[in-house]
């Protein structure tokens, strides 16, 4: 027994030398590299339709004036990017890790705060005041510029003009729509047509998300740490508006991505309340070519400051702080942070709305949709970026959303809405130290 | 007599030495790859933060534990898995087992072999797969719909309740073949002559079952149902496959809290590991308890 205690002694010493060991070994090498230029740089996204296509593009646009760098392209689903970074980064060794990364708008904070020194600093290489003002929040921390902007989540609502004619509405009637008579709409369409009017995964709140934004308004005061649910006025109309929904029997419930895309294509609901990138899988099923159209997204009937204008999603680029980090910052300043004419072909080839405000004023921009109608989707969804109202993610966007959805279902079986948002209040504040 | 004594001595320490070398890679990879990172985790589990943002803060995760909702009803949905599931999966395998070790029956092979097969199948594919077919327009909602069993569809995985249900039934689809062949081989060893002299007795069937087959099948009955209570512990897949956890944490299980502690929210790996020992002192606990209950004394 003794000696069985002894080896396994010897072994965690030693176990402990070599861990201890490498890790100095890896610190010697980023240290010695760093400021030499690699020549070969990887990238990883998720999304092969639009992010990767839109890489791919980038890559074209900067191997043409510098040939001698390798740009890889590496596809991974988002989750496995996360779950890659956070072990990777935790571990303490760099190796393996990509030099550029897509990271999620809501979970950028997130990765800057927990991971402080891991991303490269990009003041000074690209200028946030050439971007959307609700993206450099999120992608900035302690005064420095990380990440470099991409895609906006602007949002809008898609809407199905068939339907909405058969319950006897017309477009224009319902671009100044707040969500109260969003619900109306949906019981005369259920009426008329039998069709819901949405369709919603009760594990997802994104459309929350939207109507708070609206209003300026989000989980977390402006400190990006606070939680912010108990009296957040935004967040209890919310509240108060997806229990009527629910109620109104318009709403066709989904469990997930594939079963969403569905109801969209077979023409089971009438609208879709989201961010723009929904454009190439609504326009995925062409025989509904010319029955769409997209309006401003419904506000909040009683939160004064709440505007037609709200985000979901979207997404931006960081460097890497390990060897190699200058040629992935010169490559994204070059591509992604200046380049208007490269958007001119991201929008025409990919249908990507990047967040740069230069690129805003081409051809592509103001070219008419036929599948909408002949409506200039780009160029409405890009005014309303403009108006997007500036919050604060902070870095526990998810964390706090789990808490929502187990309390956003005990205020439908009952509980009172008071005591719903001070329970996740008091959660939230044990959850996020 | 010195001489041959420090021989003796000599002789046993060269086997001891040849022992212990045979030995010696398999004991520096179990504490390299099992009690290293075990350490490491109780260690974690006194730290505090986000990413690497760790410092010791005593048992400040243990105490935010006790006070933890989310955990705790990760944990209860666990213990119904738990309650539910076992028993079943377990009387299942059983039953199925001995159907099987029957000589008469035709096609043995080929029945054994499709109730083996789903514990050989990819835990991601079949969750994916059951997830269509219990789909609300999915292949059971419309098979019941055809028999006219139900009148509207059942929301199996967007429905608290149900979402639980499905799960049960995915798991215990997958896992009893697996329990079916731990009995199978131990009704092998079971000397037919034992029933031989209990039908000539007179005892029926179900007797027989109940008064020879169990007892003698004590010992595997204990086996299986520690694992499968192990298992069951650290459910992960079926749930993040198939309900993700929801609907509003219906579905949660204590392994998919960790996950999310970890890799879905801002990572917080320390109250992960903190929750992860949770596990570990259930499954000590439950396995005590089965030993005692059901195992000889020795």
């Amino acid at each position: 027994m003794k000696k069985v205690m002894v080896l396994l002694l010897t072994c965690m010493v030693l176990l402990t030398a070599c861990s201890s060991g490498s890790k100095d070994k890896d610190q010697t090498a980023s240290g010695g590299e760093g400021d030499s230029k690699t020549k070969e740089i990887t990238i990883w996204a998720w999304d092969p339709k639009f992010n990767i296509a839109a890489l791919n593009i980038a890559k074209e646009a900067y191997n043409a004036k510098h040939p001698d760098v390798k740009v890889n392209i590496v596809e991974f689903a988002q989750a496995d990017i996360i779950q890659k970074l956070n072990t990777g980064l935790n571990s303490g060794t760099t190796k393996g890790l990509p030099n550029a990364v897509l990271i999620e708008d809501y979970r950028a904070q997130g990765f800057l705060q927990a991971y402080p020194d891991s991303f490269a600093d990009l003041t000074g290489k690209i200028k946030p005041e050439d971007f959307a003002d609700y993206k450099i929040g999120t992608t900035s921390y302690d005064g420095k510029q990380y990440g470099v902007p991409f895609d906006t989540g602007v949002a809008g609502l898609y809407i199905r003009k068939d339907y909405i004619e058969q319950a006897g509405y017309k477009l224009d009637d319902l671009k100044d729509m707040d969500w109260k008579q969003y619900i109306e709409l949906g019981k005369k369409i259920k009426e008329k047509t039998g069709k819901d009017i949405i369709s919603l995964d009760p594990n997802d709140l994104g459309i929350l998300r939207m109507m708070i934004q609206s209003a300026g308004s989000w989980y977390l005061k402006s400190d990006g740490k606070t939680p912010d649910l108990k009296d957040n006025a935004a967040l209890k109309e919310a509240f108060t508006l997806y229990k009527e929904l629910m109620e109104s029997n318009i709403v066709k419930v989904n469990a997930d991505w594939s079963q969403f895309i569905a109801s969209i294509n077979n023409g089971d609901v009438a609208t879709v309340p989201t961010g723009n990138w929904i454009t190439p899988s609504v326009k995925a099923e062409a025989s509904q070519s010319g029955k769409w159209a997209i309006l401003p997204m419904p506000k909040l009937p009683a939160t004064p400051n709440s505007v037609h204008a709200t985000n979901l999603g979207g997404s931006s680029w960081y460097v890497m702080n390990i060897p190699g980090s200058d040629t992935a910052a010169e490559f994204l300043a070059e591509t992604f942070g200046s380049n208007a004419d490269m958007y001119q072909t991201l929008l025409t080839k990919v249908g990507a709305i990047g967040t740069l405000k230069a690129a805003a004023e081409g051809e592509a921009y103001t070219k008419p949709d036929d599948f909408f109608g002949g409506q200039q989707t780009v160029s409405d969804f890009s005014k309303w970026t403009a108006e997007i109202p500036k919050v604060n993610y902070g870095t526990s966007t998810y964390a706090i959303e789990d808490i929502l959805v187990v309390e956003m279902q005990n205020f439908l079986n009952g509980k009172s809405l008071d005591q719903v948002l001070s329970d996740a209040q008091s959660q939230a504040e044990a959850q996020i130290k | 007599m010195l001489k041959t004594e420090r021989q003796g001595a000599s002789i046993r320490a060269k086997n001891a030495f040849t022992g212990w070398s045979f030995i010696l890679i398999a004991v520096l990879m179990i504490a390299a790859f099992y009690f290293y990172p075990m350490i490491q985790a109780l260690i974690l589990s006194f730290k505090t933060g986000r990413g690497i943002n760790l410092s010791y803060t005593g048992w400040s995760n243990y105490e935010r534990l006790l006070t933890d909702k989310t955990f705790f009803t990760a944990l209860k949905n666990t213990f119904i898995y738990l309650i539910v599931q076992v028993p079943i999966m377990i009387i299942l395998a059983l039953f199925i087992s001995v159907l099987l070790n029957d000589s008469n029956l035709k096609f043995r092979g080929f029945f054994r072999t499709a109730i083996f097969l789903p514990c050989v199948t990819s835990l991601v594919a079949y969750s994916v797969v059951f997830k269509y077919l219990f789909g609300t327009s999915g292949l059971i909602n419309t098979m019941l719909m055809k028999l006219s069993i139900i009148g509207a569809p059942i929301e199996w995985i967007t429905d608290p309740f149900w979402a639980k249900i499905t799960i049960i039934i995915a798991i215990t689809w997958r896992w009893t073949g697996y329990n079916m062949i731990f009995y199978l081989s131990a009704l092998q060893n079971i000397d037919s002559s034992i029933y031989e002299a209990a039908r000539i007795d007179g005892a029926s069937s179900v007797k027989q079952f109940f008064k020879i087959t169990i007892p003698m099948l004590k010992p595997i009955i204990l086996f299986t149902s520690i694992t499968s209570t192990i298992g069951t512990l650290q459910l992960f897949d079926e749930v993040l496959n198939i309900t993700k956890g929801g609907p509003g944490n219906s579905t949660l299980s204590i392994s998919q809290y960790i996950y999310n502690l970890s890799f879905k929210y801002t990572a917080d790996f320390g109250y992960a590991a903190t929750v992860s020992y949770s596990i570990v002192i259930i499954i000590i606990v439950l396995s005590l308890i089965q030993f005692r209950v059901a195992g000889d004394r020795k």
